[in-house]
């Protein structure tokens, strides 16, 4: 199975390096060395190397046999989780101090190559060292924030600086649980404004700080129905076609009361994996309105018009709009709606790219630009491919998978906190003209 | 405080701080010590000089602070193996703690120390924890196995581990289970005939059980070891599939995949028939499809499995096309596979859909995704037949953009749709010329050209198209040298009157002025085709050419079946089996797919394709003498498939056998008018002893004669093998002949008897170059008295081995109704040369030095008249292959080499001196052979 593991730092030096085979010696210079061309599996005189990057780091296993990819990577990734749950943040200062912790991990994850565990139910019956913060724990420090589940601009959410904090520090007893719905939307609208292709693939991610805690129940939509054939009751909202649970989920009072419970160990872990294909429940978030003409001889004029289909209430954010643009483009002028949208031409890319920071439900917003292409020929036209999108909508779910509740049982003594949070993504929304 | 500080010392006399700081008394100091030298280690440096010190911090009882010693004599115990001997005693004691924690802390670590004196002290400690009433103890003991085997494999199965090792697969803790199972099946990969993982019905129940309840890592080790498990009938491989479904909806998707490869290999033992089957294949899609919304690395080790799957069983997917539609944001790697998986599940159903697709494709900005786009609705044209129409239109459509690498994409696969589909899309041809200016790549240039030149006789300008071409041709690559004087070439061939010039002109570029083989050749051969004979020529240039095959890239069928084996591991990420890339000997074992259910074939249908046991003839019971002692000891079982070597066991006889060979050398050619019968085995056949001497054999006198052609093998003609007086009235005489490759033993069995005889069977003694009958002795009807029948049996090389005396010798068994009998013959070595025994040159001039003279032997070979390209001419159709010639002094000297069944080489000289009727062979490769080659190759030749 295993023969090294490595974890490196973005320059290639090694923080961690563990030989579980005890035979192979030390072969990753050269690695470093291809790590560039970023491919994912690497072989070198007889050994594969398997990396993946998380927080800056290269985690990395050698294998001389022909094990399974997704064995090791899976592997790498949750190693690379519960690093950032016992250290608290995931970067090269904290593995540097932590580097104890992670040998004695990694002892107890892996013995000889075969991977032994890697949940802190039963690693924490094991583990003798006390994680080091890198800094001391203050609310008020906002700097590192973000959904656990997913990287994202979006700030100014106060409970999530509890993600760089390690699980099992003694400084106080925090009763804090958080629950997070994110979802990935992925779309293809046809040149018509048709909906092509559209799916969605959620997961519901827990991040519990909770010593100790028997059971806790998540409440679904009770309307919730799976698969294509089974519907529940005559106006069925949500609908998933398939789903897939963390191990541990019991799921018998799930198919009458759409109740998942779990025991949640410490640290962060996803309880549920959604997918939704072809049939969204509501309108694609963005319609967008293209027109692309030749001007003068040299100059294409892109008239965009960009509709936001969400609820007047909520807001999409960091909305990016990505139109590729003719070869040899040199200059490009625009008219923008308002003061705090900006558009770029990026020749390298072959690209204009429009950016709207908020975006509000219901709104609707025009562009026109207007680019310089020297030697335009018709066929130049056609070059104006499909446009992309990039945005992220907070508070949103496009399946409409909610959690009704979250109750623990038995009752904690004490206060504890449950957050609650969902967010949309897009993967990758197209548009076609 | 942190632990950052131990990364930043790198002050003199570092190493005299820390040993200062081992050996200080307080604990906390002790452990920051060894944290520093364990940082030290990590970054590289050489902390061994302080093994004593670190090893006297081994006696604790902070369990951290063992952990971290223990981590650190890991490392180095090897290069300080007498020091380590020093923490045996307390592994030892540790092994016995109260703390089941510190006892698996010391096996673990004890069995990763990889000194041989410390190996020795484990093995007791290792039963008890083997035993040990802890799970976490006996599952760390169960790897610790597997360590400790491969440091010494010899002192496991001494030890009886394996036995211990085996009963915890029944262990009642499933993560002790899954380390067994993953232990176990790791040292089954070193010793592949062993039935370590001896699995049967019960203990695959257990695994099942144990599957439910353990950690998804211990998972995937018991799903990779059902894998290897061949179920005795569908049910039950129904059943394991029953229970091993619900793992596909695992979160973890190396789990998933597992799960996949156990139910691909156990579907192929379902009847297509059943329900179940196609239960199983809706059930597989979804986890599949599944795997797809990973990280862009994971999907593609996703993409390269479904790719396989999707070769092997289309149906699990084919209504899934839409998932491998490309997003703009994947990276390339993953949007060629998708594309790749597309095409393989086009079908005529989604096809408008998936060319719709393509098109778009088509469109983006990425030049490579745009280029394998193009291809791909050139292979949907060429997979899906109806839909070539829609494919070309589109195709059309993209030349319109006149983007000048789709352009030019376009016109290699409107190429590749021409061949498909002849006589069919010609129209575009109009459409097709337009662009010819734009296209200044090599393979698209050729592609057009190849179409001008095909379509000639519809193309009104193709000489004025072609000549175009023609104007920069020394500038042009190969390929389009090459395609253009073809395509002129057919051009002349259709409109011979007014492209004459054109065809001489090309001609000449082609063989004056290029200097490039291939092209001068194919020029040379155009030029004397035309010239020689115009009509020929037509029939072969404008010849029809076969139809192009729509699936070229499918993955070879058994390649493709070992690799649905190794499903979700490296080898189907590479599509390379596992022993291309793994070295030694782990995972070299060829796995394969259980045998289809339902197509009339039993599991045992591999044994049916070698000849039977059940054929070969009845037992023969022999009745006395001292050499129907080694018959009763005939193996009856069929032949083995490997030729065992014989070189060891034959040196010894070789120098006696030299006398008798020299002798016979002389007396055995039958051109000499032989009779002299020194040789006990070479009884001059040709006084007529044998009636039933073949026409071949005329032939081969005739050939005597001197006609140049080389003719088939010598056949010596028949000798009386067995004297009807001896053997009942039983007389068999017979010769050996090599035709085709094939050995064959020619018998002549009379009937001297007054009795009818029947039930003929044959049986050889274990023989030299290990001759058996390939088949039964086929005597179909009964022998009536005075009645002789001719028979052919067909020898193989794959009997059973002894060495003889002489070295041909063969003992044979003959049974009918009325007895047994025995009898022995010889035959000719030359029976064996090989037809492939033709040495290459450089080969045969080293190993020709090489030969030490004492293998060296000379013959004289009396009385022939014949030149030496007869002679060498003669003997190629024994296969004996004259290698080189030389002339010296008016003698010719011919080098032969010949090669026997057994693969030894003999290489041999031959001097002719003309007007001398004498023929001297020398040197001879192999001194146990050369006088049996000797005595034998006199009669070839002449």
């Amino acid at each position: 199975m295993i023969s090294q593991i490595f974890i490196l730092s973005s320059k290639g030096d090694h923080l961690i390096y563990k030989d579980c085979i005890l035979t192979t010696g030390l072969l990753v210079a050269l690695f470093c060395l291809c790590l560039y061309l970023l491919i994912l599996l690497q072989s070198h005189k007889g050994l594969h190397f398997i990396h993946v990057r998380q927080g800056g780091l290269y985690w990395v296993a050698s294998t001389k046999t022909n094990p399974s990819p997704f064995t090791i990577i899976e592997f790498l990734n949750r190693l690379a989780a519960l690093t950032k749950d016992y250290c608290g943040s995931l970067s090269e200062k904290s593995v540097r101090m932590n580097f104890a912790l992670i040998y004695e991990l990694l002892d107890e994850m892996v013995d000889f190559g075969y991977i032994q565990t890697t949940s802190t139910d039963i690693l924490k019956n094991f583990i003798q060292t006390e994680a080091v913060s890198s800094k001391p724990f203050s609310l008020f420090d906002l700097s590192n924030v973000g959904l656990f589940g997913a990287e994202t601009q979006q700030s100014k959410v106060a409970p999530s600086v509890a993600a760089s904090r390690p699980i099992m520090s003694s400084r106080g007893e925090q009763n804090e649980i958080f629950v997070d719905v994110i979802e990935r939307l992925s779309v293809v609208i046809g040149s018509k404004g048709v909906l092509m292709k559209a799916d969605i693939q959620g997961e519901i991610r827990i991040k519990c700080f909770l010593p100790t805690c028997s059971e806790m129940r998540i409440g679904l939509n009770e309307e919730l129905s799976i698969g294509k054939s089974q519907l529940k009751g005559y106006s069925s909202a949500v609908r998933v076609d398939e789903c897939r649970f963390h191990q541990a989920v019991k799921l018998d009072e799930f198919d009458t009361f759409r109740i998942l419970k779990v025991c949640p160990s410490q640290g962060e872990q996803t309880v549920m994996q959604y997918q939704l294909c072809d049939e969204l429940p509501c309108a694609p978030p963005f319609q967008l309105f293209p027109s692309v003409e030749k001007d003068y001889v040299n100059r294409v004029l892109i008239f965009l018009k960009l509709r936001c289909d969400l609820p007047p209430k909520s807001t999409a954010l960091n909305v990016s709009i990505t139109v590729p643009v003719p070869k040899g483009s040199t200059s490009m002028s625009q008219e923008l709606s308002s003061p705090d949208q900006t558009a770029e031409l990026q020749p390298k890319n072959k690209a204009l790219l429009w950016e709207i920071p908020r975006f509000p439900g219901g709104a609707q917003l025009s562009a026109l630009f207007k680019v310089d292409v020297p030697g335009l020929s018709s066929a130049s036209l056609l070059e104006v491919g499909p446009v992309s999108m990039s945005f992220e909508l907070p508070k949103q779910t496009c399946t409409g998978l909610q959690i009704r509740f979250l109750r623990l049982s038995p009752t904690q003594t004490g206060l504890s906190q449950r957050w609650v949070r969902y967010v949309t993504h897009s993967d990758s929304y197209t548009i076609r003209i | 405080m942190t632990d950052s500080k131990y990364f930043t010392t790198t002050k003199k006399g570092e190493i005299f701080e820390l040993k200062a700081e081992l050996n200080s008394d307080k604990k906390e100091k002790k452990k920051e010590a060894v944290k520093k030298v364990i940082a030290s280690m990590t970054v590289g440096k050489d902390v061994s000089a302080l093994f004593p010190d670190v090893v006297n911090c081994m006696q604790t009882d902070n369990l951290e602070l063992k952990k971290l010693v223990y981590l650190y004599l890991m490392n180095y115990a090897k290069s300080q193996p007498d020091m380590a001997i020093m923490a045996v005693n307390t592994f030892v004691k540790d092994c016995e703690d109260l703390n089941p924690l510190i006892r698996a802390l010391a096996v673990r670590t004890m069995g990763c120390i990889r000194v041989d004196k410390i190996t020795e002290y484990l093995c007791e400690p290792l039963r008890k924890c083997l035993k040990d009433e802890d799970p976490y103890v006996r599952k760390t003991a169960a790897v610790c196995v597997a360590k400790l085997h491969d440091i010494n494999a010899q002192l496991v199965e001494d030890q009886g581990f394996l036995d211990t090792l085996k009963d915890l697969i029944s262990d009642s803790n499933p993560m002790v289970v899954a380390n067994a199972v993953a232990a176990l099946s790791e040292i089954a990969e070193s010793h592949p005939n062993s039935n370590l993982l001896d699995l049967n019905p019960q203990t695959i129940n257990k695994l099942l059980t144990a599957l439910n309840e353990c950690t998804e890592w211990g998972q995937i080790f018991i799903l990779d070891c059902l894998a290897s498990y061949l179920p005795r009938d569908d049910r039950e491989s129904q059943s394991i599939c029953e229970r091993v479904t619900p793992r596909l909806s695992h979160a973890n998707s190396a789990v998933v995949l597992s799960a996949v490869k156990v139910l691909m290999k156990f579907m192929e033992m379902l009847p297509k028939d059943l329900d179940y089957y196609g239960t199983l294949l809706k059930k597989l899609a979804p986890p599949l499809v599944t795997l797809l919304s990973a990280e862009p690395e994971l999907q593609y080790v996703a993409l390269r499995n479904i790719n396989l799957i999707v070769q092997k069983r289309p149906e699990i997917l084919k209504h899934e096309m839409k998932v491998f539609f490309v997003k703009y944001n994947d990276p390339i790697y993953v949007k060629l596979e998708k594309l790749d998986i597309m095409i393989r599940l086009a079908s005529q159903a989604n096809i408008a859909q998936v060319l719709a697709e393509l098109k778009e494709y088509a469109t983006e900005v990425d030049v490579d995704f745009v280029r394998k786009a193009v291809r791909a609705i050139g292979r949907c044209a060429i997979k899906v037949e109806q839909s070539a129409e829609r494919c070309v239109s589109t195709l059309l459509d993209l030349i319109q953009t006149k983007v000048n690498y789709v352009v030019q994409e376009a016109i290699v696969v409107i190429k590749d749709i021409f061949r498909k589909y002849p006589n069919k899309y010609e129209s575009v041809i109009a459409t097709l010329c337009e662009n010819l200016d734009s296209l200044d790549e090599p393979e698209a240039r050729a592609a057009m050209i190849w179409i001008v030149g095909e379509y000639a006789e519809r193309i009104d300008n193709a000489d004025e198209l072609l000549e175009s071409f023609l104007e920069g041709f020394h500038d042009e690559s190969t390929q389009v040298q090459l395609q253009l004087l073809t395509a002129i070439v057919k051009l002349f061939l259709k409109k011979p009157t007014e492209t004459q010039e054109l065809v001489q002109q090309v001609l000449s570029l082609a063989t004056q002025d290029s200097d490039n083989p291939d092209l001068r050749d194919r020029g040379y051969i155009y030029w004397r085709l035309l010239s020689t004979d115009p009509v020929a020529a037509k029939e072969v240039v404008l010849a029809e050419k076969p139809l192009i095959s729509e699936e070229t890239d499918l993955i070879e069928p058994t390649l493709l079946e070992e690799l649905i084996c190794h499903i979700g591991t490296l080898a189907s990420v590479y599509h390379k089996p596992p022993s291309a890339f793994v070295e030694g000997s782990r995972g070299v074992q060829h796995k394969r797919l259980p045998p289809r259910a339902g197509s009339g074939e039993s599991t045992e249908s591999p044994d049916v394709g070698q000849s039977g046991p059940s054929e070969a003839p009845p037992a023969v019971i022999p009745s006395q003498g001292d050499l129907l002692g080694d018959l009763l000891n005939l193996d009856l079982a069929p032949p083995t498939a490997t030729v065992p070597s014989v070189q060891p066991s034959m040196q010894m006889g070789a120098m006696d056998l030299l006398g008798g060979g020299l002798d016979s050398l002389v007396c055995s050619s039958p051109a000499m008018g032989a009779g002299l019968g020194a040789a006990p085995a070479a009884m001059p056949a040709s006084l007529g002893s044998a009636p039933a001497v073949g026409g071949g054999l005329g032939d081969l006198f005739d050939l005597g004669g001197g006609v140049g052609m080389p003719t088939g093998s010598y056949v010596a003609p028949k000798t009386v093998w067995l004297l009807a007086m001896k053997a009942k009235g039983l007389e068999i005489s017979g010769t050996f002949a090599r035709r085709g490759g094939i050995i064959q033993m020619d018998l002549s069995l009379t009937n001297k008897a007054m009795s009818v005889m029947t039930d003929f069977a044959i049986q050889f003694n274990r023989n030299s170059f290990g001759l058996a009958p390939a088949g039964p002795l086929q005597v179909l009807t009964p022998l009536s008295p005075n009645q002789t029948i001719d028979v052919s049996l067909p020898l193989s090389t794959s009997g059973p081995v002894m060495k003889m005396e002489p070295l041909n010798n063969l003992q044979v068994a003959v049974k009918n109704n009325i007895d047994v009998f025995y009898f022995s013959c010889q035959y000719p070595l030359s029976l064996l040369f090989v037809e492939d025994g033709k040495m290459d040159r450089q080969v045969f001039l080293a190993t020709w030095k090489d030969i030490p003279n004492d293998n060296e032997a000379q013959f004289q070979i009396k009385d022939i008249h014949l030149n030496s390209d007869v002679a060498s001419n003669k003997l190629q159709g024994s296969n004996i292959f004259t290698i080189a010639k030389r002339t010296v002094e008016g003698q010719d000297m011919l080098y032969q080499s010949v090669k026997l069944t057994n693969g030894i080489w003999v290489l041999a000289e031959m001097r002719i001196q003309t007007g001398n009727p004498n023929y001297t062979w020398m040197c001879w490769r192999r001194p146990h052979v050369r006088e049996c080659v000797s005595q034998n190759d006199s009669p070839v030749i002449s």
